[in-house]
């Protein structure tokens, strides 16, 4: 028996953008053969935002462990060639707005007719139905949509601006990995496959579960903190020395605030009635702040990190990525890799995540190059023929990256 | 009471010995359909003290926190620091399938119940050590919470506007991450397990699941700048509205995604073609970003002269993503929300009926929903120990006055 947990498993992905390719990279960590649908001449928008299609960055990331399909959907013989793979498919997964996926012919009856035990997820922005099905879903728009923008931010502010990274793109990418694998061990045990529909709204509006019921409940519209909390004081991110350094600090309990005045050499803030407990602390929260940032403002954020943890208070400085490559722990559980990638050459990417004893994952493989392996997929999936392959290459019907054993 | 369909993973039972760090994780296999039992000391899992609460009322039922986190489990009480306790856990493994648990690391070893333990009593058991920075390293002691979990997540330093501080994210992304992350794990194992019979264990930490969960393309996105003869590329910084501006409407604020020429174009057709916006040095992405104040101002003008959903609507018609920015209110009445039925209504014993969210999708043959309200303490002691297990009521009565349950 394999240890490869989905060795044997093979996907369809139509994927385009994050959500999609983040959920056929995971399942490609687990040993899945995922095949991404993808004609060169129209690609994945997310190839278009650097000048090099094959240098995108967000891109390699997201579509590592994929292989690519380059075929044009416009013609007969290619959608005939896509049914074929179809067929011995376990998983079909995209994220087209829409009726596109009707008018390709693969939606998913069109999908389930050829293969009936098929496992078909779509993710939209917004869900398969609904009034705002066919509006075009950002991440960044989702945040706003889903009611968590409005909470995200500093109080003072006109508004909130959340992150700049597109939340919740990749938190939907692994609620649908989650779900997809628990349609798989049910078309295991039942023989059924079956069609699931994620919106990616309601991915981000699930993380805010209690500030929704909040309002459902208490009738309580939920604003916005900044960094302070309810419930916990301090409770903030305070500016460390050097260039835009800072370490968030959380003290929930009397105990903790005690081994922080301690630690932090001010062992008089504990007697000073303004702080004596989580209720005088909360109530001069203002002023604690400014006491504790004059702490910090002179020292290193990775130190006051370890003083802290030290005394048993949870303290985490603002992380970066290149700060990650040297962390302790993230080199303990081996959690960033190098990779050779064919144009982007040698570059550090997040390492295969898993961590089950029992188990064996495949090397991670870099994101495919326009076209890469269309001709291997004729060869080995379809049984073609050197001499068909070219010659739908010449009809415009494939579209093949340069071998390079053939110049 | 929603759905009783089948689900998904119906007919495997999951031991959730949770606090709050992983609760959410066996929330969604509940909602995929396993039966979940949480496993609580006799005076309650400390999650129940997390504010708010129902009706602003700190009573061990109403934490919001628990209510959403514990719906679709079953609830028994047992104190695992007893003989007996012990005694009664073992025999749970036996017939279960997951174990999934909180603790510090070395915790459950302690008690003789880590992996290699349950092991031997039921070799196909799956267990997951759910924690925030793993069952080993250097930082495995360390203490987290939501918002050092987020400052080490990598999407912090990037949260908030550019000369502000960075800002916190709500709820909980740390264990939001790890939750999804060890339910992958998890399904993946039942799955293998249905070949080869046996268990597995899974090393789960929030550490390491944030930023997967958040933006893994932080590390190759600032590595693409990196030359090994060249100094440092900057570190990131916060980009605040520059790339996904916000904008006023009539009755709040929009955000718009405008990064290709052809939504530029569509934006302005949205708000009339305003001729100074026309100019084309505005259709240039970095020009757009140097000059963000002027174009705010001059897209104010006409922007608030339509509402959130009219511009949403026209944004559509015209090919650029716009969102109304809603509040809990607003999402909760929005059309949208409404027609896919995401807030589901259950009723709990002491809070009486209320809305919930729904799981994020779904599906068309097998159920994904919730099942029943969080379980009040206690609530399946009956069930699980008189009817499954063979005590009789009495015994079950000097259990509790022993402190075992």
């Amino acid at each position: 028996m394999s240890k490869i947990p989905l060795e044997g498993i093979k996907a369809i992905s139509f994927g385009v953008g994050i959500v999609v390719p983040e959920l056929g990279k995971i399942i490609g960590q687990l040993g899945a053969q995922v095949i991404k649908i993808e004609y060169a001449k129209q690609p994945d928008f997310m190839r278009t935002i650097t000048p090099d299609p094959n240098n995108s960055p967000g891109f390699n990331e997201s579509n590592r462990n994929h292989k690519v399909f380059s075929v044009n959907l416009s013609t007969e013989k290619g959608k005939k060639m896509v049914r074929e793979l179809v067929k011995t498919a376990d998983i079909f997964c995209e994220n087209y707005r829409g009726d596109v996926m009707e008018r390709l012919g693969f939606d998913y009856e069109s999908v389930k007719a050829i293969n009936p035990e098929i496992i078909y997820i779509s993710s939209q922005g917004f869900g398969k139905d609904g009034p705002y099905s066919a509006h075009k879903g950002y991440g960044p728009t989702l945040c706003a949509a889903s009611g968590l923008l409005s909470i995200w931010g500093q109080p003072e502010d006109e508004f909130g601006c959340g992150g700049s990274f597109p939340h919740p793109d990749n938190a939907a990418g692994w609620q649908g990995t989650m779900a997809l694998l628990a349609a798989l061990d049910y078309k295991r045990r039942t023989g059924r496959g079956q069609f699931i529909d994620m919106s990616q709204a309601e991915v981000a509006a699930s993380l805010i579960g209690e500030a929704q019921l909040d309002f459902t409940i208490n009738g309580r519209i939920q604003k916005r903190i900044g960094n302070r909390n309810p419930y916990a004081a301090p409770h903030g991110c305070y500016r460390c020395k050097g260039n835009d350094q800072w370490c968030a600090i959380s003290i929930y309990t009397n105990e903790e605030w005690e081994s922080f005045c301690n630690v932090t050499g001010n062992s008089g803030w504990m007697d000073d009635p303004r702080f004596k407990d989580l209720a005088s602390r909360l109530k001069n929260v203002d002023e604690l702040d400014s006491l504790i940032e004059a702490w910090t403002a002179d020292k290193d954020h990775i130190a006051v990190m370890h003083l802290l943890q030290g005394a048993g208070i949870a303290a985490g400085f603002t992380m970066r990525a290149y700060d990650s490559i040297l962390d302790p722990q993230m080199n303990w559980q081996k959690n960033i890799e190098e990779m050779d990638h064919p144009v982007a050459g040698k570059r550090m990417y997040p390492a295969t995540p898993f961590d089950m004893a029992d188990m064996e994952f495949p090397k991670n493989t870099p994101a495919p190059v326009l076209g890469e392996h269309t001709a291997e997929i004729c060869r080995d999936m379809l049984n073609m023929s050197d001499d068909e392959i070219m010659k739908l290459k010449e009809e415009n019907v494939l579209y093949l990256a340069e071998e390079k054993e053939s110049s | 009471m929603s759905n009783e369909q089948e689900g998904a993973l119906s007919g495997y039972r999951i031991l959730d010995l949770t606090d709050s760090r992983g609760a959410y994780c066996a929330r969604l296999l509940g909602d995929m359909g396993a039966e979940v039992i949480k496993i609580e000391q006799p005076g309650g899992n400390t999650a129940r003290n997390i504010p708010p609460f129902a009706g602003d009322d700190p009573h061990p039922e109403k934490s919001l926190h628990f209510l959403y986190r514990n719906a679709s489990k079953k609830g028994i009480t047992l104190n695992l620091e007893t003989a007996d306790g012990l005694a009664i856990f073992k025999r749970l493994v036996k017939d279960a399938d997951v174990v999934v648990e909180s603790n510090a690391p070395g915790y459950m070893k302690s008690l003789g119940l880590d992996y290699e333990a349950l092991k031997k009593i039921n070799p196909g058991i799956i267990m997951a050590g759910i924690t925030p920075f793993g069952q080993d390293g250097p930082y495995k002691d360390w203490k987290s919470s939501d918002i050092v979990d987020y400052a080490l997540s990598g999407a912090m330093i990037g949260t908030g506007f550019p000369d502000g501080r960075p800002t916190d994210m709500p709820g909980s992304p740390g264990d939001d991450a790890v939750s999804v992350y060890a339910g992958v794990s998890i399904v993946t194992s039942l799955f293998v397990r249905g070949g080869t019979n046996s268990g597995q264990y899974i090393d789960a930490s929030s550490y390491k699941a944030s930023r997967l969960f958040l933006y893994p393309w932080g590390l190759v996105m600032w590595y693409s700048n990196y030359e090994a003869d060249r100094p440092l590329p900057a570190g990131e910084g916060r980009l605040g509205t520059m790339i996904y501006p916000i904008i006023p409407a009539k009755d709040g604020y929009v955000r718009v995604v405008a990064l290709t020429p052809g939504q530029w174009e569509a934006l302005l057709r949205v708000i009339g073609e305003p001729e100074v916006l026309c100019m084309p040095e505005w259709k240039e992405f970095y020009y757009r970003i140097g000059n963000a104040d002027i174009m705010y101002a001059l897209i104010q003008e006409f922007s608030t002269k339509y509402t959130m959903e009219e511009l949403a609507e026209m944004g559509h018609r015209e090919g650029v993503p716009i969102a109304p920015i809603y509040n809990m209110e607003g999402f909760a009445n929005s059309p949208q929300t409404k027609a896919r039925n995401f807030f589901v209504e259950l009723e709990h014993p002491v809070v009486g009926k209320y809305k919930c969210p729904a799981p994020p999708y779904k599906w068309s043959v097998s159920s994904c929903s919730i099942r029943k309200s969080a379980p009040c303490l206690g609530e399946s002691n009956e069930e699980i120990y008189c009817n499954e297990l063979g005590y009789s009521k009495t015994e079950l009565a000097s259990l509790k006055q022993a402190g075992v349950i």
